[in-house]
């Protein structure tokens, strides 16, 4: 592509870049590079402008570590003197392209450490890309993990003023959705009560009913489906169905691979920080088993 | 392929400044959730709650009366009283609001990895509750004013040879009103030094033993329980007066009973020197802040 010359000498030191990411075993793909679906061709869709929800082009992230944690003063001086105080980039996100529109659905997969929440923070803005561009249209709530920041210390009912502020509404608007809040997580009963003190099920309803009261645009969704009882999971599950209708845009990280099939028309699987296929979830899912067979196989040996 | 037009990037100055103005009132919204929540989560489970925060500043007064009234023996002065309260309110100020700022980017690693939020709101609202508490405690300080004035109608500022009386009910004075104006003075310098604090916490952990150490040198650098005049012509009052809290301490005893009772007159110079200190350590920390904190995430 042609927008990647300018930051050719960027691209060469992509290149040697996954061996270094943590955590995360090199291995060669099962069947070279025959998957169905190229990233790159997805990016260049005909999408109209208005219709875009979310637009990543060419992203790669860093997380900067030192080699060594070096976080206390004594240790840093030691090193300062010693010349030893380097620090490592390390790419956790390496040129990643695609586009959702307005209403749709997008499953993330892949295995642990491959860059799937380094995505959504980079999509929450609470990480610059290192190169390429992001265009996020509308309100993001995110929905990572448990309860997205919550104060265990503060009450449920501290804690939903807290997290309505941080998602940008006033305490007035607030206060409209505070029953509609409660009575979706079915929490009437405990409001008063220290967030420490409840159950993690019981955190996590708190967690979906304000996220979702609050209309986002876009939903980012880490792992957070497979909590709680069957009754409310059954609930979350038509509450998205008809956020959908609505035009909200979800971004589903998940291990489980059902719901991202029943969920998300595409998937994004992301390998040792790159994107390995893109396109259609059935698909995409496919690859992705066979390939879990493969690394099965291949440690058995 | 055409350039991508970035979300969030203003086209004009309207829009920019419109931006502006809306992630400053969410802002806004974050900070006064955080201290409603600070100031209620303090005393929490405590039998009377927020009384202690008048309670508290009034309890450690009465000790360092009779311990040091009896010590250094200020125990007939009927303005000793006024002098630790006021010393030891305004100094809590900084204490509270830069111990917690230093935790506070840290200890809301949960926020700040999972939401987009400024990271200035921790410090601001560290700061904004330990300013609540100061006022919580003027309301012990005008009940310590009120029976000090009881007790003693009237205070000699003169000599013993030379007595001048004068009616301690005088202490009520418009001169109080510059409790305003010194508070935000306070608020800056404290802020100020919570942002660099808070830096540094992220990057060195051990911060937080060293500051603590060094706050007790600082506390016994300013003259909280002695007066500064045993110290006459010694190398030691120099020490004394580059601490910038010696100047806040002082300034607060003047406007609360030394210029109302006529034992010193108003210098207007205090509150140049008060603002500089204030704005420096605002600025200084400012733009320690704003230059590493895209750095935070990494070392959360």
């Amino acid at each position: 592509m042609d927008n990647r010359i300018e930051t050719k000498g960027e691209s060469e030191k992509v290149e040697q870049a996954p061996a270094k990411v943590l955590g995360v075993p090199k291995v060669e793909p099962p069947v070279g590079g025959s998957f169905p679906f190229s990233y790159n061709i997805m990016v260049d869709e005909n999408i109209p402008d208005e219709e875009i929800a979310i637009q990543v082009k060419n992203v790669s992230a860093d997380y900067l570590v030192r080699d060594e944690k070096v976080d206390n003063l004594k240790e840093w001086v030691v090193r300062f003197f010693r010349g030893k105080l380097e620090k490592k980039r390390d790419r956790r996100l390496i040129d990643v392209s695609f586009t959702i529109r307005k209403g749709e659905s997008i499953g993330v997969i892949g295995h642990n450490g491959a860059g799937k929440s380094t995505l959504l923070k980079i999509l929450t803005d609470i990480m610059e890309p290192a190169e390429g561009t992001v265009r996020v249209e509308g309100k993001v709530a995110p929905l990572i993990n448990l309860g997205a920041g919550f104060d265990y210390e503060a009450t449920a009912k501290e804690n939903v003023y807290l997290n309505g502020a941080i998602l940008g509404y006033s305490r007035k608007e607030i206060e409209q959705k505070y029953k509609e809040i409660v009575e979706f997580a079915e929490l009437g009963d405990y409001m008063h009560i220290p967030l420490k003190n409840f159950s993690s099920g019981m955190v996590a309803r708190l967690g979906f009913a304000i996220a979702i009261d609050v209309n986002p645009d876009i939903l980012l969704v880490d792992e957070i489906l497979s909590v709680g009882d069957e009754s409310f999971r059954a609930k979350c599950a038509e509450k998205i169905e008809e956020m959908r209708k609505d035009g909200v845009s979800f971004v589903i990280v998940s291990h489980n691979l059902g719901e991202i099939k029943r969920l998300c028309q595409k998937t994004i699987w992301i390998e040792n920080a790159r994107v390995r296929a893109y396109g259609d979830s059935a698909q995409v899912c496919a690859e992705y088993l066979k390939y879990c067979d493969w690394l099965k196989k291949n440690k058995k040996h | 392929m055409e350039k991508i037009r970035e979300t969030n990037k203003p086209a004009n100055l309207k829009e920019w400044f419109n931006l502006k103005a809306k992630s400053f009132r969410k802002n806004a919204n974050i900070v006064r959730e955080l201290v409603n929540r600070n100031v209620k989560i303090q005393y929490r489970n405590s039998a009377i709650g927020v009384v202690w925060t008048v309670l508290q500043p009034l309890l450690n007064m009465l000790v360092m009366l009779v311990v040091f009234g009896t010590v250094l023996g200020y125990g007939d002065d009927p303005t000793y009283a006024l002098y630790l309260f006021c010393g030891t309110i305004t100094f809590a100020v900084m204490r509270a609001g830069t111990t917690q700022s230093m935790t506070s980017i840290v200890n809301n690693r949960g926020l700040l990895t999972k939401n987009k939020i400024s990271q200035y709101v921790f410090p601001i609202s560290c700061n904004l509750t330990a300013c609540i508490n100061f006022a919580f405690s003027l309301i012990a300080f005008f009940g310590v004013m009120f029976i000090v004035a009881f007790l003693n109608p009237e205070i000699n500022i003169g000599t013993a040879e030379l007595p001048n009386m004068v009616s301690s009910w005088s202490m009520f004075s418009p001169y109080l009103l510059l409790v305003l104006v010194v508070l935000p003075a306070l608020f800056l310098f404290s802020y100020g030094l919570s942002l660099i604090l808070a830096t540094l916490y992220v990057f060195f952990r051990d911060v937080q033993h060293f500051y603590g150490v060094f706050l007790t040198l600082w506390t016994y650098l300013t003259p909280m329980f002695y007066k500064v005049d045993r110290f006459e012509g010694n190398i030691i009052l120099y020490v004394i007066k580059m601490n910038p809290m010696f100047h806040y301490v002082e300034f607060f005893r003047d406007i609360a009973f030394r210029c109302p009772l006529g034992m010193e007159s108003f210098d207007p110079w205090n509150l140049v020197i008060i603002y500089a200190f204030g704005l420096g350590a605002f600025l200084i920390g400012t733009i320690v802040f704003a230059c590493t904190r895209r750095r935070f995430i990494y070392n959360l």
